[in-house]
């Protein structure tokens, strides 16, 4: 292009040519740009909307375009799909079991009560430390003996 | 200090007044349990023969395993005695007393060598177990569960120091 515009520069003949083409163009886009403007596109969408409402997409391809979308990796799916199918087996369960509960009569296995209460009339000690722990729900008493000075860092009683 | 001192100083103790009678011992006869539980932070073991305890051990204390090492039963009379070797060369006694007010009365001597740690006079509500612990034995410590169970029909007749 730079050698055309060099030697256009020097040759009128060349030079005349060239302005003439160059009209030529402009007169062609002037030409394309006004038919263009004249088409009427307003109605084209509308055409193509009623189509697509036509389509019917099932509720696995739903889900599969959904899955698709998540940002989860493929690590993280497999618990979730592992969840949902324990969640869908345990609510079959219940659901199965359910009328069989509700028929039984509730049994309360007997729960021995521990009674361990113990008083201390007297105590003498030559120990470090003696402590009374006592376990209230058994009321069990216990006597704790620091019989050397080595229980450090665990505490006493520990 | 030999450990075969013990009884002789605890006959000495003995003497000087646990073994009276007392004239408000009733005359039953108590089967005094004695077992020694090794408490430790070695391992996870729970002895399942301790399965009786588990509620006391696991609130009271905080190890994590309980291994029963030993445990003796023995029937006594009101002023009978129990002598019970404690691994690691600890000496426990316990001398039933007889019941009061349906309890049991018992004394419970704790001994190391030839001194006695622990003197105790206590009543123990039937067929309930009293802990004494503390005692270091090789990489945990002692607890040592002390129980008493009243027999049905010794009352009779009993005399006053037996074992």
């Amino acid at each position: 292009m730079r050698d055309v515009a060099l030697h256009s520069s020097r040759c009128h003949e060349c030079e005349g040519e060239l302005r003439r083409l160059e009209r030529l163009q402009d007169l062609v886009t002037e030409a394309i740009n006004a038919r263009t403007a004249e088409l009427d596109l307003s109605r084209i969408w509308p055409a193509v909307e009623t189509r697509l409402g036509a389509v019917r997409v099932s509720w696995w391809q739903h889900f599969r375009l959904w899955w698709e979308e998540q940002d989860a990796t493929w690590w993280l799916r497999v618990p979730a799909v592992g969840m949902a199918a324990a969640a869908v087996a345990v609510a079959f369960t219940l659901w199965t079991n359910h009328p069989e509960q509700v028929a039984q009569t509730p049994t309360v296995a007997p729960v021995a009560a521990v009674d361990n209460s113990a008083t201390i009339d007297s105590l003498d000690s030559t120990a470090n430390a003696v402590a009374v722990l006592n376990e209230p729900e058994t009321n069990t008493t216990v006597l704790w003996v620091n019989d050397d000075s080595d229980y450090g860092s665990q505490g006493f009683p520990p | 200090m030999s450990l075969s001192w013990a009884p002789v100083l605890l006959m000495l103790s003995v003497t000087a007044g646990a073994v009276t009678p007392t004239p408000t011992a009733a005359g039953s006869a108590v089967d005094i349990r004695i077992g020694a539980v090794l408490a430790s932070n070695n391992g996870q073991e729970f002895d399942p023969r301790l399965v009786s305890l588990h509620r006391q051990l696991s609130v009271l204390f905080p190890y994590t395993s309980y291994r029963l090492v030993k445990q003796e039963k023995q029937r006594v009379r009101p002023g009978g005695k129990v002598g019970f070797d404690i691994p690691g060369g600890r000496y426990l006694l316990v001398i039933s007393k007889g019941l009061k007010n349906g309890r049991v009365s018992l004394r419970v001597m704790l001994i190391a060598g030839t001194r006695p740690v622990v003197d105790t006079a206590l009543t123990l509500r039937n067929h309930a177990t009293f802990l004494v612990g503390g005692p270091r034995h090789k990489h945990g410590v002692l607890i040592i569960s002390i129980g008493a169970d009243t027999v049905p029909g010794t009352a009779a007749a009993v005399p006053t120091s037996a074992q």
